[in-house]
């Protein structure tokens, strides 16, 4: 499990200006739906969007910390 | 230099027009989100073939190192990297699935 503020930080090292936000789909925070927002995925196509939260959260989802990840991946305008 | 695993994987993406590499069989998915993903092309009634590499570590590595992706599951359409349901999903609601299966069974 993770907490969504160590989530946050994770995500916040690669993309410092992400709002990020943390829904526990089963009730034990590792099978987790996040929604980013961020200036980061302007110009990317959705696969390069989420490459780049994978990366971000590489550590904890290695670890296994994090289970299962849901990915929403927005522009500033787009949210 | 043909890594045999590698060259495995090129067979089944050029063997299925849509192929899922995820977790147990469509009869029993091993994963949530496995599970999903098979709901979402049965909707589209085109056949589609689920590789099960729960069990086969080297193999999952490989698709990873492949696809820039790290998880599973991974689909594929048309010898294409689609990713999962993240994206298949907003690709259906803006309607673009359709038009690209029915051009990958040349329909």
């Amino acid at each position: 499990m993770i907490t969504p503020d160590v989530l946050t930080e994770y995500v916040r090292k690669v993309m410092p200006d992400a709002a990020v936000t943390v829904m526990d789909r089963t009730g034990t925070m590792n099978h987790l739906k996040v929604v980013v927002v961020s200036a980061a995925f302007a110009g990317k196509n959705l696969l390069d969007r989420h490459r780049l939260v994978y990366q971000a959260l590489d550590v904890p989802m290695k670890d296994g910390r994090i289970h299962a990840l849901e990915i929403t991946a927005q522009t500033t305008e787009e949210a | 230099m043909a890594d045999p695993i590698q060259e495995e994987i090129n067979k089944e993406v050029a063997a299925h027009k849509i192929l899922i590499y995820g977790k147990g069989t469509k009869q029993m998915p091993m994963c949530g989100f496995t599970r999903e993903t098979i709901q979402f092309f049965d909707k589209y009634g085109y056949p589609f073939e689920l590789i099960d590499v729960l069990s086969q570590p080297a193999k999952r590595e490989a698709l990873a190192k492949m696809t820039n992706w790290p998880t599973l599951p991974k689909v594929f359409i048309d010898g294409q990297f689609y990713g999962d349901t993240d994206i298949l999903d907003p690709m259906a609601a803006k309607g673009e699935i359709e038009p690209l299966l029915k051009k990958a069974f040349g329909k």
